[in-house]
């Protein structure tokens, strides 16, 4: 009996713990790890962090983070290993639709409006940079697909047995897209600061006054150039064809945007090595302390997981490495060539003289004395300096044999029985090899010179500037020039030409302005926009096998071997077809919109396709 | 004993459950066909995807297009479920006027179907011949729906049986022909290392309307 009662007491105690351990929330918990949005609008701290993932979100293109993007076009050349087989170009290239971030910054937005943590003035300052971002993805959105639907600021909540086609917005027209575009920026400049920030890595009013001018100055030239086309490319309701009569409009919008940059902002051209352009125009683009020019870009920083660009550790010349990698890619000999003389708009190399014997140079980079100092600025030629040290780029030996020219090459490294130097360690050579330059060229642009920026452990801090001053002075000279104002587009345009010491124009034509910005912008992810929009780019990336514009070139510097004659130890160039692309450039008429995903007109039928799809 | 009989009918039961209602045959029926202008093939870009026809069937919530890739004699074929199809040119793709209107396919068993478009322009008496190290072209372009210049002519050789405008080793592109000219010329091969080889060759000629995305052609002549 005793036993017994011992037993029902002992059944009590469990009972009753189980009970107040079950009456216990412990399930109900609040997370420790997730944030309730109340708590994130209450702290200026954490709303902060909020908008910098947006910023994290909106590279697309042609960036430094993906060096993979620059050898598909004109620009440079895969190196690592076999060739591309690139044929044509895909129909989703490059397509941008985010509709996830746009909700997000929506959400964002009302949260924001709602929040008592701030004063008027930081809201309005968080509100401007949060449709920057919503802009400039919409912007993105509009230069691969034309109009798409715009939302505003609705925040869509689905619930189930709702009528979904009240959440079914159709496209709009390209017009009206570039149109909200350049409404939101000028709605949105005048609450932000007008002040410069650290690294140009937050959206100011000069930002935002960039993107207007952009996306005037892509409308107004969509709207001019599409429609000279033997059959312009529209659809039936305008989500893709601007009409011819906005273009005017557009251009006025443009210039005037971008005047208010030149004339207002306190940004510049910036020119603080005037005798040394080269140096210059790498410091515009690749030193960011103490930057006057860069007005937005993607900051980096050194520590932090994820936040460094692995650009210069793969792309460095071999003799500079610090790692195992090296030499991805490097520019070819079509971009090199389009930089012109300071005195020769051709920008061909000598390679040959008239009867067709070789030029012979005592240094291989006397063969690019006198050219456009953006060259040396944005690429790094045969045996120019990086970081104080020569970079050695010889594919090969010229040995002058019984009345001939033969070429000799060895292994990456190799010396010949004189001890001369066959072919270098950074190549080029037409190898399948990893690790070795097959172009001729590496680049300097974006390759950070800090000691240890080339290691897989730390990388580079290196930025990816998006909008800077030169930007502006392009667009108001390419504005100017059509309008018919001649003079003013000189003057911009030849500012530009005067920072790259060579000669001034005295009239503006589109040619001279797809060179210019061809030039300047080299690696910033504008070479693709620009074709397109000046409807171009199928001509330029015609297909044609061997074409000066569709093929891609490399040059192969070679030492003279033809001991007793004076032009024994000097240097020669071959021109090549590049071996690391098998093909020509593509670009068809269909590449000119990127094709609807055929989910999304699942998903909302109101999506109209694009042409050619 | 009983036990072990139930113990095997449950596999039995689950085998023959699970080949219901997702497991389709594959589709056997087929659809073949050819782009044609007057009765003749017309011929096209036959790689690369250039030239594509869309099918589409009614009846099912979605409704994605089922592309049919063209080939270079303007066949096309398509292993299909029978049914009703519709089939329509993709928007604004190949050298013939732009025309979207549905062709109604039953397919059972088989389905021939021609679908006919009309071209800009056409390639006529078209002579192609091996000369020597020379090869010799001759056609005459003829117009047909008007409205559009002639970008340019191509003759083009290659090393294989499928030429057109990305694939050859030789192309010669001839700009200012006028519709109903006679076009002759003969490419010199002796610089050409496919010719040299002494391997086959293949000749086709091609003619681009200003503003298409394609040119037609000819069909392709064996040159040796």
């Amino acid at each position: 009996m005793k036993n017994l009662n011992k037993s029902i007491a002992k059944m009590l105690v469990l009972v009753g713990i189980t009970c107040f351990a079950s009456c216990s929330d412990f399930l109900e918990r609040e997370s420790d790890t997730i944030l309730p949005e109340e708590q994130i609008f209450e702290d200026e701290v954490m709303i902060r962090s909020v908008l910098a993932n947006y910023y994290g979100r909106v590279s697309w293109g042609q960036h430094i983070g993906d060096d993979y993007q620059y050898t598909i076009l004109d620009e440079a050349g895969k190196s690592d290993g076999g060739p591309d087989n690139i044929q044509n170009y895909g129909n989703d290239l490059w397509r941008v639709y985010d509709y996830g971030l746009i909700r997000n910054i929506n959400q964002f937005l009302q949260s924001l409006r709602e929040s008592t943590a701030l004063d008027e003035e930081d809201k309005q300052v968080y509100e401007g940079e949060a449709r920057f971002l919503r802009a400039w993805t919409y912007f993105n959105m509009a230069k691969g697909l034309g109009g798409m639907p715009i939302v505003g600021d609705e925040v869509f909540e689905y619930e189930p047995s709702m009528d979904v086609t009240v959440l079914q917005y159709p496209r709009a027209t390209e017009a009206g897209l570039y149109d909200y575009i350049i409404a939101e920026c000028d709605a949105i400049s005048p609450l932000l600061s007008d002040e410069t920030n650290t690294h140009s890595a937050r959206a100011n009013k000069w930002t935002a006054l960039m993107l207007k001018a952009r996306a005037a100055i892509y409308a107004g030239s969509l709207a001019n150039y599409n429609n000279k086309m033997p059959s312009p490319i529209r659809t039936p309701g305008g989500e893709v064809g601007i009409p011819a009569d906005r273009a005017a409009g557009y251009y006025e919008q443009a210039l005037a945007a971008a005047e208010d940059v030149i004339d207002n902002s306190p940004y510049e051209l910036q020119l603080k090595k005037p005798d040394d352009l080269e140096r210059n125009f790498y410091e515009v683009l690749s030193v960011k302390d103490g930057n006057t020019e860069v007005i937005w870009a993607q900051d980096r920083i050194y520590p932090g997981t994820g936040q460094q660009t692995a650009f210069t550790t793969r792309n460095i010349p071999g003799s500079h490495a610090e790692d195992i990698d090296r030499a991805y890619a490097g520019p070819i000999l079509n971009l090199v060539e389009d930089y012109e003389y300071t005195d020769d708009r051709n920008g061909d190399i000598h390679i040959r003289d008239n009867e067709g014997n070789y030029i012979f140079y005592d240094d291989p980079l006397d063969a690019f004395a006198n050219k456009d100092a953006r060259l040396g600025g944005t690429v790094i030629l045969p045996n120019a300096e990086f970081k104080g040290i020569p970079v050695e780029l010889q594919a090969g030996q010229k040995v002058w044999n019984s009345g001939s020219w033969q070429t000799v090459i060895g292994q990456p490294g190799e010396r010949d029985a004189a001890g001369r130097l066959l072919t270098s360690d950074n190549g080029p050579t037409r190898s399948n090899d990893q690790y070795i330059n097959k172009t001729g060229f590496f680049f300097r642009k974006f390759l950070d010179e800090a000691a240890g920026a080339s290691t897989r452990g730390r990388n580079s801090e290196m930025w990816f500037p998006r909008f800077r001053f030169a930007e502006a002075v392009l667009i108001a000279a390419e504005a100017a020039m059509e309008l018919g104002q001649q003079p003013a587009a000189v003057g911009y345009i030849n500012q530009i030409r005067d920072r790259a010491g060579i000669q001034p124009l005295t009239s503006v034509t589109l040619d001279d302005i797809i060179q210019e910005r061809r030039v300047e912008f080299a690696f910033e992810n504008h070479r693709y926009w620009d074709l397109k929009r000046f409807r171009r780019a199928h001509i330029v990336w015609n297909g044609v096998v061997n074409s000066p514009t569709a093929q891609q070139y490399a040059l192969f510097p070679y030492l003279v071997v033809a001991p007793g004659t004076p032009n024994d130890g000097k240097y020669v160039f071959d021109r090549l077809v590049f071996s690391g692309s098998l093909h020509p450039r593509n670009f068809e008429l269909r590449n000119y919109y990127n094709f609807i995903d055929l989910d999304w007109r699942n998903s909302n039928p109101k999506i109209v396709l694009n042409p050619f799809q | 004993m009983r036990k072990y009989l139930n113990i095997l009918l449950l596999p039995a039961i689950v085998a023959v459950s699970s080949c219901g209602l997702d497991n389709y045959d594959a589709p056997e029926s087929k659809l073949v066909g050819q782009v044609v202008y007057n009765g003749e093939p017309v011929g096209v870009r036959g790689t690369g995807e250039a030239v594509q026809l869309q099918l589409y069937q009614d009846g099912y919530e979605l409704r994605d297009p089922i592309p049919v890739y063209v080939g270079q004699d303007g066949t096309f074929e398509a292993k299909l479920f029978d049914g009703e199809y519709k089939l329509v040119t993709r928007d604004n793709n190949g050298p013939w006027v732009n025309d979207r209107d549905t062709t109604v396919i039953n397919v059972k068993g088989t389905a021939n179907v021609a679908v006919e478009v009309t071209p800009f322009y056409t390639l006529s008496n078209v002579q192609l011949s091996l000369n020597g190290s020379s090869a010799d072209a001759s056609f005459q372009i003829n117009e047909v729906a008007g409205g559009r210049d002639i970008e340019y002519v191509m003759i083009l050789v290659g090393k294989t049986s499928f030429v057109d405008d990305v694939s050859y080793t030789v192309r010669v592109d001839i700009d200012d022909v006028a519709a109903g000219s006679t076009v002759t010329d003969a490419i010199d091969l002796s610089n050409n290392t496919d010719f040299q080889s002494g391997r086959a060759l293949y000749a086709r000629v091609g003619l681009r309307p200003v503003g298409k995305d394609q040119a037609i052609y000819s069909q392709v002549v064996k040159l040796r």
